[in-house]
């Protein structure tokens, strides 16, 4: 019993020893392998699973199999019209020939210092050649469409109408730039200058992204006063055209006052005239039946009226005192 | 069940039958043990024989080979992930704190228009290949945040700042995620993104947020001079009106009446002039004397002058003059 137990420890200690000198390594799923044998290069492994190799004699390194990022620090280039911009680029890579990564870099720090003077030089070579419209547009789509507030003056089409005629005057979207690449056909240039270096490395490029672009400090405060100056701008537009609005409307005021209580004038002044006209016609055909009588009617009439207002003094001279003297009259 | 094995133990301290058993009880129980895993109900397992893709199993408790043969990732696929650019929060609840940290590094752009924006945004993905997401990226977080933000960039960058702001908003947003997916698919991360979402989108602080709200401010004040116009020409035009009708309705009364009145006197005149006509003397007379006696009756103070006194008349304008 006892013999059984010894040999069964032994097997177990052999066992432990053999397994610990390693005649097998596992190879996860994402990773593959070199292995070398006196610094020799022998086999790579690509597989995962469960591997064998020569105890004591063959050495294993394992890389990543995976998409591995790349990012360096953002740098500050100049563009082709000499502003200097900070652009920020990453990259995403893979080792696709480990035998030659080994050989010719060995380790990840290595790759990424080769990485760094790789992409850094392309990045600023294409940014510097490229004006920055290239660099910060993808596309031709902003000289497609207008560019402006979304604003409308309630309930005055004309207005609104107006306005944006205007504004067309000022409105600079003729100024944007043709643009040929964009930003996206700048990263393949990028990348296609980054992939004729990688493979040497045993890298494969998969792509360069520019991840941001900022204006320098110095030129950032520039850009926010013409940005200020923009506003301003634009702001001092739309009062003036609330001012010259306001006063299109006083003018309107003040034009349809006039008419319509001129015509209103004409229309009453005519009523009157011929008012009168009608008048003195009954009053002639009348009157002229006996001018005589007339006068002597309208005059006893009219003295009826203006009598009371005058301070009289009378003489009696007059035919109505003709019999205070004398009963005949004389 | 290893407790009541080790007492006997130290009682019969040599037996070394019994030191088998109990070592081989241990290294069945650690065998046992370390062949089951647990899977959330949220998650997903990958299985791995000696590093090799095996098999997926879904929520529940699952056997797998012991001592390190068969290895298991559990991953999160039901669960929405959050990733947040240009803010952080802080703490969420129903009164979300926000990190009060300066993230402008991520949310500083320039638009397509050569002017500066602040952008933040979040985008929500979820793990769709748990076996992709496991073994084909290496820097997955990095990587999803470094091509969040490329894409938003170089879609600010087309556009107008304005544009940015106002109208373009919302294509923005389905543009990034068709990109992002199209991206991280072409990475094969495993992951679909099924939100992008803009947040605050704002010209950079002070004053230059000052100046872009200053032109909201003038749209109100354009609007408000406007309606100042309106509201002197609306009190003033109604108004207006009326008294043009006024004026036409008293010509028109003026009119009538003078007609009127014409045609009364001369209706007078004529009634009396029947009667003249019959005895001109007589009534001519009559009419005078009546008329006279009308007009002296109504009025004192009168003076009378002989007819024979013609020199009375300077001597009283004089005696007035001696009274002023």
């Amino acid at each position: 019993m006892k013999k059984f137990v010894t040999t069964l420890v032994v097997i177990f200690v052999v066992f432990i020893i053999f397994v610990m000198l390693g005649p097998f390594y596992v190879l996860n799923e994402g990773e593959q392998a070199v292995v070398t044998r006196f610094g020799k290069i022998i086999k790579v492994e690509t597989a995962a699973g469960l591997k064998i190799k020569t105890p004591m004699v063959d050495h294993v390194v394992k890389f990543s199999k995976r998409i591995l990022s790349w990012d360096g620090d953002a740098q500050r280039i100049p563009t082709k019209e000499n502003q200097f911009i900070w652009v920020d680029t990453t990259a995403r890579w893979k080792i696709t020939d480990p035998a030659k990564f080994y050989a010719s870099v060995t380790t990840l720090q290595q790759a990424y210092s080769r990485l760094d003077d790789v992409i850094d030089s392309s990045v600023r070579t294409v940014i510097s050649d490229s004006p920055l419209a290239e660099a910060v547009r993808s596309t031709n789509l902003i000289k497609q469409s207008e560019h402006k507030e979304a604003i409308q003056i309630k309930a005055d089409d004309s207005a609104s109408k107006s306005m944006e005629e205007l504004l067309k005057k000022t409105s600079s979207t003729a100024l944007f730039d043709e643009i040929k690449l964009g930003r996206e056909g700048l990263s393949k240039e990028m990348l296609t200058a980054a992939q004729k270096v990688t493979p040497e490395y045993g890298i494969q490029l998969i792509d360069i992204v520019i991840r941001q672009i900022r204006y320098s400090d110095d030129l950032t405060q520039s850009v926010y006063n013409r940005m200020i100056k923009e506003r301003e701008q634009i702001a001092e537009f739309y009062r003036s055209f609330g001012e010259g609005k306001k006063a299109e409307w006083l003018g309107k005021l003040d034009n349809e006052k006039r008419s319509i209580l001129s015509a209103a004038y004409e229309k009453s002044e005519t009523l009157k005239g011929n008012a009168d006209a009608i008048a003195t016609k009954i009053y002639a055909d009348a009157y002229s039946k006996d001018e005589n009588f007339f006068e002597f009617w309208r005059s006893i009439e009219s003295y009826k009226k203006t009598f009371p207002n005058f301070n009289k003094t009378l003489s009696t001279k007059m035919d109505y005192f003709k019999y205070l003297y004398n009963p005949n009259g004389k | 069940m290893s407790e009541r094995d080790i007492t006997p133990q130290k009682q019969f301290n040599f037996k070394p039958k019994l030191m088998v058993i109990v070592i081989v009880v241990i290294a069945l129980l650690v065998l046992v043990l370390s062949s089951f895993f647990v899977v959330d109900q949220t998650e997903q397992s990958v299985v791995l024989t000696f590093g090799k893709y095996n098999r997926i199993v879904g929520p529940g408790l699952h056997f797998k080979l012991p001592l390190g043969i068969e290895k298991s990732y559990n991953v999160p696929t039901q669960r929405i992930q959050n990733m947040s650019f240009g803010f952080r929060t802080e703490k969420a609840g129903i009164n979300t704190v926000f990190s009060s940290g300066n993230y402008q590094n991520e949310s500083l752009m320039l638009t397509g228009d050569l002017n500066i924006i602040d952008v933040q945004w979040i985008i929500q993905y979820r793990i769709t290949d748990a076996r992709a997401w496991l073994f084909n990226v290496q820097y997955r977080e990095k990587t999803i945040r470094d091509i969040s933000q490329s894409i938003i960039n170089a879609l600010v960058g087309d556009r107008a700042i304005l544009d940015v702001i106002g109208r373009d908003r919302a294509s923005i947003e389905t543009k990034a995620q068709e990109m992002m997916n199209k991206k991280f698919s072409s990475y094969g991360l495993g992951i679909t993104v099924t939100t992008v979402k803009l947040r605050n989108i704002v010209p950079p602080k002070g004053e230059v947020q000052n100046a872009f709200e200053d032109v909201n401010k003038a749209i109100q004040d354009m609007n408000r001079l406007i309606n100042e116009g309106k509201e002197q020409y609306n009190k003033e035009i109604p108004k207006a009106q009326g008294d043009a009708e006024k004026m036409i309705l008293v010509a028109q009364g003026y009119a009538t009446e003078r007609v009127n009145e014409a045609k009364g006197n001369v209706s007078r005149f004529l009634s009396v002039l029947k009667e003249y006509e019959k005895n001109k003397k007589v009534t001519k007379d009559r009419l005078y004397i009546e008329t006279m006696e009308k007009v002296f009756a109504t009025n004192r103070g009168t003076d009378l002058i002989g007819k024979n006194l013609t020199n009375f008349i300077p001597l009283k304008t004089l005696q007035k003059g001696a009274v002023k």
